[in-house]
């Protein structure tokens, strides 16, 4: 009765060897997470190019003169950065975090768990999804605004690498956020309450010499304001701190928010419960 | 034996039950008021459960967009008419989250209704298609004036509003609900998934919202905009919140007043009528 050799119809199974990296693991689960995000490519691709250019529309519209300057450059100059910025953040954000808040509500994100994925992978295959994400709709919203006044990128390289550490960054903190929340609930709340906030006060629609001087440390502290400056330096050859401390800054950060997301999927969080 | 024993229990228990008079039919006159009053009910327990994201995130929002657009545009605009700008846009935001708002209640909770399969139980009791509108219609209202108060009493602490006319105020920000919590019935009886949905938000009633005038006079406008803003009701319904607050306004207020009411009362019976009609609900 306890012998259970007749369950191992053809003898015992193989399992699946692969070396360092699930190679295929991994590009499935990109996959997975690329198609789940563009599926909808209204919402995702769509929708932020439109309220990109309502905002530019909008601003536009109300500025009185045309010669308005903001940072020292021609006012819709200035904006279109931030918009892009905005729009590349977003989807990043909304990449990991409602995907793995859709899986937990659905009660299937403990299947994570039991692929034959590590931490790491599972970490990197979320981020890469955030970041290819974000580059594909930074170049849509780029595109949709050149009527208002966009240019070619000043650097290119620099641009792509900032949309990138920006992306990427958001993306890892989303993960966190995803892996905390227990109902959409509390991602939208985190999205309303800390994510906007943290974005819109970062630079995006003013410089940060408009704010009141002693907000200046306060919002120069901001991670974000980094990534916008950095994108904005990338499209216009302007920036208010060097791009190369800007691109140290969001590289340190998103080293951490890398080591933080990697311990709450190595351990479980919320995750094998 | 434990078998036998419950049997005997149910057995008895049977014959209790037929000893009593069979249910009588509950009785009521032309309103069904606690129906009407039940699903008004749950459609306001339904945003209330979930209020950080009905009601203190559009706040939230709505703030932060005053903060933003003053900071970037406050010393590039000067005045908009003789009203600085910053009195001149918070009556706008405060509108535009109403709008959204009135029209994300109705239209979410048709489409998790219908998606979720339990539209039936609101189609099965006995409430008239008129009560049924007039429950969501009431939900959707409830949350876009409870977001329009709270917006209201925390811009009042940034901004010195005139306050010039409260009874303009009150009339359009009721009307203006109404509108939106009806078009929400409208897309939330026709949208199959919540891509349709989300179309709809996204391409109709944002943009609307936002083109509308919140953020400026529609005089800046190319002529043949301003031609076409004044068939726009949402810009009507922005116009005279605006008026009520600052005493300015572009279009007349009886004009907005009564256009206000002619979309209501067109949309009301469109949506009456798809309800009586069971369109895409009752399948």
């Amino acid at each position: 009765m306890t012998d259970r050799s007749d369950l191992l119809l053809g003898g015992v199974p193989v399992a699946r060897r692969f070396g360092l990296i699930n190679w295929l693991g991994l590009a499935t689960f990109y996959r997975r997470e690329m198609s789940r995000n563009f599926k909808i490519w209204k919402i995702t691709l769509a929708a932020p190019a439109i309220r990109a250019v309502l905002f530019a529309s909008v601003f536009g519209l109300a500025i009185d003169h045309e010669n308005a300057v903001m940072g020292g450059l021609p006012f819709m100059t200035f904006l279109i950065p931030g918009l892009v910025t905005v729009a590349a953040l977003e989807r990043a954000f909304e990449s990991s975090a409602f995907s793995i808040v859709y899986d937990k509500m659905e009660g299937i994100f403990g299947d994570l768990a039991v692929l034959p994925l590590t931490p790491g992978e599972l970490v990197l295959g979320f981020s890469a999804a955030a970041v290819s994400g974000s580059l594909m709709v930074a170049a849509v919203v780029w595109l949709a605004l050149l009527p208002f006044g966009g240019s070619l990128p000043h650097n290119l390289l620099a641009l792509a690498f900032f949309v990138a550490i920006g992306s990427l960054m958001i993306g890892l903190f989303s993960q966190i956020a995803g892996l905390w929340a227990r109902k959409w609930d509390y991602i939208t709340s985190v999205q309303t309450f800390i994510f906007l906030p943290f974005v819109f006060f970062s630079g995006v629609f003013f410089s940060l010499d408009e704010l009141p001087n002693f907000l200046l440390p306060v919002a120069r502290a901001n991670p974000v304001f980094y990534i916008v400056d950095g994108i904005r330096f990338s499209l216009t050859g302007q920036a208010e701190v060097p791009p190369m401390f800007g691109a140290v800054v969001c590289v340190a950060v998103t080293a951490i928010l890398w080591a933080v997301s990697y311990r709450l999927f190595s351990i479980g969080y919320r995750m094998k419960s | 034996m434990t078998e036998i024993a419950e049997n005997r229990d149910a057995v008895a228990k049977m014959g209790h039950t037929q000893a009593t008079p069979t249910p009588k039919v509950r009785e009521f006159g032309h309103v069904n008021w606690r129906g009407l009053w039940t699903l008004y009910h749950r459609e306001v327990k339904r945003f209330f459960k979930v209020f950080t994201q009905t009601l203190a995130a559009p706040v939230v929002t709505t703030l932060l967009f005053y903060t933003i657009f003053t900071v970037a545009l406050q010393n590039r605009v000067g005045t908009v008419g003789s009203a600085p700008f910053a009195v001149f846009l918070a009556p706008g935001l405060i509108m535009m989250t109403i709008l959204q708002n009135s029209f994300a209640n109705t239209s979410s909770s048709m489409m998790t209704s219908k998606i979720q399969g339990n539209i039936v139980d609101v189609l099965m009791p006995p409430i008239s298609p008129l009560e049924m509108l007039c429950g969501f219609l009431g939900g959707g209202l409830t949350r876009g004036l409870i977001v329009g108060v709270s917006a209201t009493v925390a811009m009042s602490f940034l901004v010195d509003f005139p306050f010039h006319n409260i009874a303009a105020i009150l009339f359009f920000a009721l009307t203006a609900s109404t509108m939106l919590a009806l078009l929400g019935m409208i897309g939330g009886i026709w949208a199959e998934k919540f891509d349709h949905m989300a179309a709809i938000t996204n391409f109709v009633i944002v943009p609307l919202s936002f083109l509308s005038g919140t953020f400026y006079s529609i005089q800046r406008l190319p002529e043949i905009w301003q031609t076409v803003a004044q068939f726009n009701p949402f810009f009507y319904a922005i116009d005279g919140f605006r008026y009520g607050f600052i005493g300015q306004g572009d279009a007349p207020f009886w004009l907005g007043a009564s256009v206000m009411v002619g979309v209501d009362v067109v949309l009301f019976l469109t949506v009456h009528r798809m309800l009586a009609s069971g369109y895409k609900l009752k399948s």
